[in-house]
């Protein structure tokens, strides 16, 4: 069986301070960030990485976080370079940077499309003030325009915008203006999701008070109907981008394809072929910085999916997409015959859940994504 | 032959809280029954849920030697007993095997009603009731009232009473002086023929049946030939004992004495409680008096949420059944929940106990539907009629009177709670007959209806009281009433697991708090569902679960699923507790909920 294409996350774990609603692995960022031993253990990490994945090579890099515009130029310059000594990336590899708004990363920007950025993801989240305080953000309304209009200046035209509703005290208006601002620039791609407690944070733990369950409703009814207005595909739950912009990384999440995962608390996904029998593993790096950077080995769980949970994992990733994918993905990716889920398929296409003719979520199944899934969840 | 004058065979009868395990304890430490190290906190209760519910569930029993200032070395057996109100028929058997009790009253709350009751029982069985103050040391103590009022509402002489403290080891030599002193050796003849009372008997996973008995006289020894009187069934004795409190080993009982025998009986039907057991060849020896049969009083269907589980279920019930005689159950198969079994209960403590045993101790998830107390229907054929299900009571047209049971509560609470304890009461449909007070307390006396009494009145008397007031009651007759069945529709459909009947009066309002109370607690689903509440066919109130817009997690981070599997495994267990009826998915607390509305 052909081995699915191979993407490469990396994890830089360091924040100026956590947002109360962030259950990333992330941490207060020290006074003197350790960048040259941070990359010297990414790089380790990653030559342990390689023997699993011999003779591939990566179509997309994503450098997310934590906050990885807090490296500097010299630092992740030295990143990518070794990252490409090391394993072969296409001519056409999409790299992308997470970069928050705030005033010095702005003056980063020009040096991180000289090394090799050729994405940029910019937490915005709001362009309202009263909801980036509420958030903990630490950018302002005014610094998430300057960031975007400096990158638009830079010629960078790969840019996301992360937005998120249902903030707390949010109104549908004022949900919608966030959208209505965003369209302003001419960006390909947005990030448009609603604010979630997640457990393990702040505001799970004093939950502030968010619209309810039919606002929220509303506001994604209204907001799908104006980014589609403004020619956006929703081709996630998530995402929107106009035609030829989707962010290829997250793709191949979505159509279950292989990651490898470095930095710490990095998650990876690898298949194999091993003696003729498929397998999907997956590897869990150490969550917390400081013994990440000193281990000699970063692992710390390597785990091959079991053939009850394959099924599941892939529909969690592939019925995200609005178009799902194609039967034969199936046993692609899971090298599982379709027969082993004929039973729930067959149960979630008499609700009206799921299409008849490819792996795909309905209108309605897209609407109860959650309840969908519970048809691939195995018994026990 | 005369029996040994130094056993000396007694119960405690006290409270839930006043302190009868912890005396319990003392005694065991005092004779030296155990080593230190084994003397875990509360010997006696021996399962799980006894030890953290605080409570005494079957009876079991002690040998213990004790050195008084006599000289002498008596043997004490002491037969524990239950304290709580749903188990009030497991006290009059432990009675039944001693000579004497001890009424142990926290010398703070005063006599409360369960003991009352039982110290009854123990009079009319001819015992020596001896009154011990407990919880002397408690600055809030009052002996001479709490003696005062011991005289007044039992009738008995309290002014020898020990004043004690089992927590802190105060006066508890004093108390088995005063045991051996006052509670009079048993009676009966070693050489009459052989006459045990079988006073509980359990099944033990490696002997069978290990049955607890009293002599009354003759002698049993190991590999005896012996005889059950009511089944005529005849057994060779593998081993007899007693317990001190470990099973120990000793080859013979003798008249007098409490131990346990072991005979290769393979389940409690082999050796009922209250039945004679005697030798082979003295077989026409008579029968003791034994005990009066015990009657659920709550009625429940119990489902496994999985319908797979139903044989697991089944075999459950059945080796509970070993151990709890008072447990009644037949298959039920209901429309909604699939087939499970109709369960009688004592009341709604031995309710739960049951049920969390079932889940625990058998791994089985269970749905229960809300209890329901016994109605007579006397019909226009002139026959009569039980019902312990609401959704099999017959159509109105054939039924000619409806009876509901009416129990007399006795209840003890200090004065300052009288007011609250008759307006609940009187909420509970209550007809008071009579009202004195003592000591430090008052003594009110209702007729009430049994629906009432067994489903929350013993938790909202003890909300009403700051958890003062006590509660005992008896089944007294059967009384005409205006009842009716309230159904519950879902999506039009009735479910008959959510039938109750109540009530005519109430039935109106109540029917609209349950709409709303459903509506609060079956989840926003993926499409609308409407809850409607009927009496006779006739809709009386509906409500409607609006249909959830959307269930999808917004953002998915790609690289790591374990979180979002984690979420839906969390889903799946909150569905878990759910039962699907048609497709709507219902959970546990809304079968319930009929029960919840008065609080």
């Amino acid at each position: 069986m052909p081995l699915p294409p191979l993407s490469l996350y990396v994890h830089l774990p360091w924040c100026v301070q956590k947002c109360p609603y962030c259950d990333f692995n992330s941490h207060t960022a020290p006074a003197n960030l350790p960048e040259q031993q941070y990359v010297a253990a990414l790089l380790r990490d990653l030559d342990a990485e390689l023997p699993m994945v011999q003779g591939r090579s990566v179509g997309s890099v994503f450098l997310g976080g934590g906050t990885p515009s807090l490296f500097s130029v010299t630092a992740m310059a030295n990143l990518l370079q070794g990252i490409s000594r090391r394993i072969q990336l296409t001519t056409t590899v999409e790299i992308t940077l997470e970069a928050n708004p705030g005033a010095f990363e702005q003056a980063r920007f020009a040096g991180y499309l000289e090394v090799g950025v050729n994405r940029f993801s910019l937490g915005i989240q709001s362009f309202q003030d009263k909801y980036l305080q509420a958030l903990g953000r630490i950018h302002t309304a005014k610094q998430g325009h300057d960031a975007i209009v400096s990158l638009l200046q830079l010629g960078c035209e790969r840019i996301n915008l992360d937005i998120m509703y249902g903030l707390p005290g949010q109104t549908q208006q004022q949900s919608q203006e966030d959208l209505l601002q965003a369209l302003t620039y001419g960006v390909q791609h947005i990030s448009w999701y609603q604010l979630t407690l997640e457990p393990n944070t702040e505001f799970y733990l004093r939950p502030p008070s968010l619209p309810n369950e039919d606002m929220l409703a509303d506001m994604q009814l209204e907001g799908q109907s104006l980014l589609t207005s403004a020619n956006f595909q929703q081709y996630e739950v998530s995402a929107f981008a106009q035609t030829g912009a989707e962010a290829r990384h997250n793709l191949n999440y979505w159509h279950f394809g292989d990651y490898l995962g470095i930095g710490a608390g990095a998650h990876g996904k690898i298949s194999h072929n091993y003696y003729g029998q498929f397998q999907v593993q997956r590897r869990v790096k150490l969550r917390q910085p400081k013994a990440y950077m000193v281990a000699i080995d970063a692992l710390s769980s390597a785990v091959t999916v079991t053939q009850e949970d394959l099924p599941l994992e892939f529909f969690i990733n592939a019925l995200r997409l609005y178009y799902g994918v194609d039967s034969q993905l199936f046993t692609q990716r899971t090298g599982l015959p379709i027969q082993s889920i004929a039973t729930p398929l067959q149960k979630a296409r008499q609700a009206g859940l799921m299409e008849s003719n490819r792996l795909r979520a309905t209108a309605l199944g897209w609407r109860y994504l959650d309840d969908l899934l519970t048809y691939f969840q195995s018994t026990g | 032959m005369a029996i040994n004058p130094l056993i000396r065979n007694f119960s405690i009868i006290a409270h839930i809280d006043h302190g009868k395990s912890t005396m319990a304890d003392r005694f065991i430490q005092w004779c030296g029954g155990l080593s230190e190290r084994e003397m875990e906190h509360q010997v006696l209760d021996s399962m799980d849920i006894e030890r953290e519910r605080g409570i005494t569930i079957k009876a079991q029993s002690v040998t213990l030697n004790y050195p008084a200032r006599d000289g002498r070395v008596y043997q004490l057996n002491f037969i524990d007993t239950p304290g709580h109100v749903d188990f009030a028929y497991e006290v009059s058997r432990s009675l039944e095997a001693c000579e004497g009790a001890l009424l142990v009253v926290d010398a703070a709350q005063g006599v409360e009603a369960q003991s009352v009751a039982n110290c009854y029982t123990a009079i009319e069985q001819s015992l020596e009731v001896v009154p011990v103050l407990n919880k002397i040391d408690l600055p809030q103590a009052e002996p001479d009232k709490v003696k005062r009022e011991i005289e007044e509402v039992i009738g008995i002489d309290a002014s020898d009473a020990v004043a004690a403290s089992a927590k802190n080891g105060i006066g508890i030599e004093d108390v088995l002086e005063q045991l051996v002193q006052l509670i009079p050796p048993p009676s009966g003849d070693e050489l009459a023929p052989l006459q045990a009372l079988i006073i509980d008997s359990w099944f033990d996973n490696y002997l069978g049946i290990v049955s607890l008995v009293r002599i009354k006289q003759g002698i049993l020894k190991q590999k005896d030939k012996i005889l059950i009187k009511s089944t005529g069934q005849q057994y060779g004795v593998d081993d007899l004992g007693i317990f001190s409190p470990k099973r120990e080993s000793i080859g013979v009982l003798k008249a007098g004495e409490v131990g346990y025998v072991v005979a290769g009986i393979k389940d409690i039907h082999g050796a009922p409680v209250g039945d004679t057991l005697t030798h082979v060849k003295t077989a026409n020896v008579a029968a003791l008096p034994g005990f009066k049969k015990v009657k659920p009083q709550v009625y429940a269907g119990l489902f496994p949420i999985n319908s797979d589980d139903y044989e697991d279920f089944r075999d459950a019930l059945a080796k509970l059944g070993l151990n709890d005689a008072s447990l009644f159950y037949e298959p039920e198969s209901s429309d909604a929940l699939g087939f499970g079994f109709r369960c009688g209960f004592l009341g709604m403590l031995h309710m739960e106990i049951i049920q969390e045993r079932l889940e625990r101790e058998y791994n089985l998830d269970l749905l229960t539907t809300a209890p329901t107390v016994i109605y007579e229907l006397e019909m226009s054929n002139g026959s009569t009629i039980y019902v312990d299900n609401p959704s099999k009571l017959p159509s109105m047209g054939g039924v000619s009177v409806m009876r509901e049971p009416i129990v007399e509560a006795n209840i003890l609470v200090p004065q300052e709670y009288v007011g609250n304890v008759i307006s609940l009461c009187v909420e509970k449909r209550g007809s008071q007959k009579d009202m004195q007070f003592m000591a430090t307390q008052v003594a009110i006396n209702y007729e009430l209806p049994m629906s009432e009494v067994v489903l929350n009145l013993f938790d909202r008397l003890k909300s009403v009281s700051r958890g003062y007031a006590s509660l005992e009651y008896n089944f007294i007759r059967f009384q005409p009433a205006s009842l009716v069945r309230l159904d519950i529709l879902i999506n039009s459909e009735r479910v008959d697991a959510l039938a109750v009947i109540m009530h005519k009066d109430n039935a109106a309002s109540r029917g609209r708090l349950l709409c709303e109370k459903m509506k609060q607690l079956i989840p926003r689903q993926m499409f609308d569902v409407a809850i409607q509440a009927a009496i006779g066919g006739q809709i009386i109130a509906r409500t409607t679960v609006k249909a959830l817009r959307k269930n999808v997690t917004a953002k998915c981070y790609g690289g790591d699923v374990s979180r979002k599997k984690k979420l839906l495994a969390k889903q799946k267990e909150g569905k878990k507790r759910m039962k699907q009826v048609g497709r709507v998915d219902i959970p546990q607390d809304a079968f319930l909920a009929v029960l919840k509305f008065d609080h």
